[in-house]
């Protein structure tokens, strides 16, 4: 096999991996063709699942099991994946970052296909920097804090931030847009331009979302990505080089690959084509030593050379190769950082004291305290929630829980028998409940309560019942008792009052959402009463 | 009263006409099936030629004009719900008198609650399933399923069943969504212009086929009722004038046939229900082509009399049809 070849088979296996990562980010949804046998639904409530793996890629991160194991001591569902990403990488170096990962691939082709740099300038940008040790600092920030029982990883974690930012951000925007064209077109009075947006819809809604999707702070997490997509014009893969956690862990593991590179110094005409064409920065011209934690194992340098200077070797048995060069600053300020990052998060008493009431988070999350554990900030659950209630935080759950899975009643609320969140989330940090478990239990994400002075009927503004109406339990936790009152005219006005039992109530939020007093509506959830939380309730219980 | 509107009607088309040429205005039903059939082409002529003569054959036979009711009633153990559907449409005359070849023919079920179909909170799949089928052998040209549900669309259609039910027949299942509500002059007594869902204006024939149960706030839901699901907009807003404004859509959204799902009614806990203990089972069945005394037919299963609930007493009053169920022609299949 020529260099070539390689080369082929790299790009092949990046174009197959991010489709594969796009097809699985576009299929975490509800899909319009679910059919149920109605003879099986008449005698049980039904799960409704997604059809295909949509967490492959969060199994296939290593940095996310091995933190989900160091922070909540447990094993995620498919760490087998990860553990063989590891096995890879001691073998063959990081294979990953250049073949598999797709935020690589996605930088990749954003520094390949049109480089900023030319000749000498992107020569220069591939040399070996002291700043690549900045991605062993994350690292170990990561690392201590998720030890220390804070874990953040999915704020930089590739496959998380890549999936956040694709499934919170850049589908729902350019889903909006194009929503918005449709709902343009369907209100012209030219027929066929009516159809063709009824059907042009039906088509692409599946991909980008059947309504206009929102999320609370998507504007910030779209921003990021974008900007660390133009980092890749002042240096080739600047977040796999700088920043990337998984990158730096795999570099460590990649110490003794058995997959090496070979230089011939004699065949060498210092060219500098290898570290023009070169990912990782990873030192190939022959002179430097090659660096086996930097290098991708994108084989452009073996490519690129024309003397066959530059070539990959397979040397068994196993020996040492050169150290990552992490540096003992980014040690002991990664140490030093990620126990402040850890003592800083518990600083505004969200954990010991009181957590905001409006911090709602999905039926079947764990206690708060484990879910900082667990929660990697995917947006796994915000992407496949039906009804668009599930947003990432900003402030809600302070700086700990940036970014966590938080419901907004007003943009949505949680159905009665809808389970999907916990069925995606990758970490368990919202278990896998079954609808039955969820009805049974019940799971209580929160209470409502009702704001007399907003109420219609309270405030004497006439009737209405649109909370008893759609609350879904059985007996329904609102009920209502009947008065009349002396409108302004002095006609006798009778008018049903609403009252909530806390006893029935399990806060799903349909009765906030569906109230007619809007922006802030007369009935409202509070935290407050939520199955996961001992400290946070108000009824005395059983 | 009778004077009063069919002065209200006149003056409904005129004005339509008027002002509904301009872009992003509300237009009338009438307008837009004209506008729909005159815009695509091929269609166009066969709907043009067809469409006056079904009106004028209607106008002119006594027989499809005379209100009737029939209630179908299941009373043999393990009779089948669709045969008694069957039954029911055979006792009006069967499906061709109201349903004509090439017609596009909407049904309206009650699909608003991601329930499955044995709490009763919705229509049964059954029902709906044998109402698709009678559609096709009747002719229909295109058969389109089409609620504005309450909870997360794509959950009600899997739960109950009327996704299956699409899948089996191929009837469309309309997916409600914000490019398909479209404001239009409802012009009632309490509704003046609202978003309505349009595959429920722009259809030749309608077919309600509501669940009934009882409404803590309205007493039941019935077929007039179930009207409210077929349009956009605020809906929440309505129940500070329900009864009017059912009788408003109503109205507007006259439907060939009316054919209450009673097989089992709930009757605590409504509109939602949630538990079988909510649900009393009925077997019965209710078609008929005045949407007043269906739902005043369908009233007795809960021991209302029909004057006592406020939609039917109006749509009464407003001439929609009758709950005086002894001026009209009444019938009862037993299966």
């Amino acid at each position: 096999m020529k260099a070539k070849h390689f080369v082929w088979i790299r790009r092949i296996s990046q174009s197959f991996f991010l489709i594969f990562f796009i097809f699985l980010l576009i299929e975490s949804r509800l899909p319009l063709d679910i059919y149920m046998d109605y003879s099986i639904a008449i005698t049980a409530e039904q799960n409704i699942e997604l059809n295909y793996p949509v967490t492959f890629f969060f199994q296939l991160d290593p940095l996310i099991a091995f933190t989900s194991f160091i922070s909540g001591h447990q094993w995620i569902k498919g760490f087998g994946w990860a553990i063989g990403i590891v096995v890879l990488t001691l073998f063959f170096g990081r294979l990953f970052c250049g073949f598999i990962c797709p935020l690589g691939t996605i930088h990749h082709l954003m520094s390949f296909v049109r480089p900023a740099l030319k000749g000498q300038a992107m020569i220069g940008a591939n040399q070996k920097r002291p700043d690549h040790k900045f991605k062993y600092f994350i690292l170990i920030i990561v690392l201590l804090a998720a030890i220390l029982g804070l874990n953040f990883t999915g704020l930089l974690d590739p496959i998380a931030f890549l999936f956040r930012s694709l499934s919170l951000a850049i589908f729902p925007g350019l889903g909006t847009g194009i929503k918005e064209i449709f709902d343009l077109m369907a209100q012209s009075d030219i027929k066929i331009l009516n159809h063709i947006s009824y059907g042009a819809e039906i088509i692409v809604s599946p991909v980008f979302g059947y309504g206009y999707e929102a999320f609370k702070s998507a504007w910030l997490i779209g921003s990021i990505f974008l900007i660390i997509l133009f980092l890749n014009r002042i240096r080739p893969r600047f977040w796999c080089r700088t920043l990337c956690p998984l990158g730096a862990l795999l570099g460590v593991f990649a110490r003794f690959s058995i997959l090496k590179m070979e230089k011939y110094s004699e065949k060498c005409t210092q060219c500098q084509l290898c570290t023009k064409t070169c990912q990782g920065a990873a030192s190939p011209i022959p002179g430097l030593e090659w660096d086996p934690a930097e290098c991708m194992f994108c084989f452009n340098c073996f490519n690129a050379c024309p003397e066959d200077a530059v070539v990959f070797k397979l040397k068994w048995p196993p020996k040492a190769n050169k150290a990552p060069d992490i540096g003992r600053r980014a040690v002991l300020g990664g140490l030093a950082g990620g126990v402040s990052l850890r003592l800083l998060g518990r600083l505004d008493g969200r954990i010991h004291k009181v957590s905001d009431p409006r911090l709602i988070r999905p039926p079947g999350a764990v206690s708060e305290k484990d879910f900082l554990k667990l929660c990697q900030r995917c947006g796994l659950c915000m992407k496949v929630c039906p009804t668009n209630a599930i947003n990432p935080t900003l402030t809600e759950a302070g700086m700990a829980g940036f970014w966590t899975p938080n419901l907004i009643m007003l943009q949505g609320y949680c159905e009665y028998t809808c389970t999907l969140c916990g069925s995606v989330c990758p970490t368990g940090a919202i278990h896998h409940l079954s609808v039955k478990e969820k009805i049974e239990g019940p799971i209580r994400i929160g209470s409502a309560y009702i704001h007399r002075g907003r109420c219609l009927p309270w405030s004497e503004n006439g009737p209405c019942i649109v909370c008893e109406e759609h609350c879904p339990t059985s007996p329904k936790a609102i009920h209502l008792k009947e008065v009349t009152y002396l409108s302004g005219d002095g006609k006798t006005i009778r008018v049903k009052l609403p009252y909530v039992d806390l006893n029935t109530c399990v806060g799903c939020g349909i009765c906030e959402n569906k109230c007619p007093v809007r922006g802030r509506p007369a009935i409202r959830v509070m935290a407050a009463g939520e199955s996961r939380s001992v400290k946070n309730q108000i009824l005395l219980g059983l | 009263m009778k004077l009063t509107l069919e002065l209200g009607r006149k003056s409904r088309f005129s004005r339509a006409s008027g002002c509904g040429m301009m872009n992003n205005d509300p237009i009338t039903r009438r307008e837009s099936i004209k506008k729909l059939l005159k815009i695509s082409g091929g269609l166009a002529l066969t709907g043009m030629t067809a469409w006056p003569f079904q009106r004028d054959l209607a106008a002119f036979s006594g027989s499809t004009r005379q209100s009737f009711v029939i209630e179908g009633i299941g009373r043999s153990h393990e009779y089948s719900v669709k045969a008694l559907t069957r039954k029911v449409f055979e006792a009006a005359g069967g499906i061709q008198r109201f349903i004509s070849k090439q017609d596009v023919v909407v049904i309206k079920p009650n699909i608003s609650w991601a329930r499955a179909p044995h709490l009763g909170a919705t229509t049964h799949p059954e029902v709906l399933e044998a109402v698709v089928e009678l559609c096709q052998e009747a002719g229909a040209k295109k058969i389109r399923i089409a609620d504005h549900t309450i909870h997360d669309a794509r959950r009600c259609f899997a739960i109950t069943g009327a996704g299956m039910v699409s899948k089996r027949t191929g009837a469309e299942l309309v997916y409600p969504r914000s490019s398909l509500m479209r404001k239009m002059k409802i012009q009632g007594h309490r509704l003046d212009v609202w978003p309505v869902f349009v595959p429920l204006v722009e259809a030749d024939k309608v077919i309600n086929l509501p669940v009934a149960k009882v409404h803590v706030l309205s007493g039941l839901t019935l077929g007039m009722k179930n009207w409210i699901g077929a349009v956009g907009g605020r809906r929440n807003a309505l129940h500070q004038d329900i009864h009017m404004t059912i009788v408003d859509l109503a109205q507007f959204f006259k439907p060939t046939l009316t054919l209450v799902d009673a097989i089992r009614i709930m009757i605590h806990n409504g509109p939602s229900g949630g538990n079988p203990s909510d649900v009393s089972v009925s077997n019965r069945l209710i078609l008929s082509n005045d949407p007043v005394a269906a739902d005043a037919k369908a009233a007795d299963l809960f021991n209302f009399r029909p004057q006592d609930i406020g939609f039917i007493r109006l749509g009464n009053k407003w001439g929609l049809g009758t709950y005086e169920l002894e001026k009209i022609r009444q019938s009862k299949v037993i299966i």
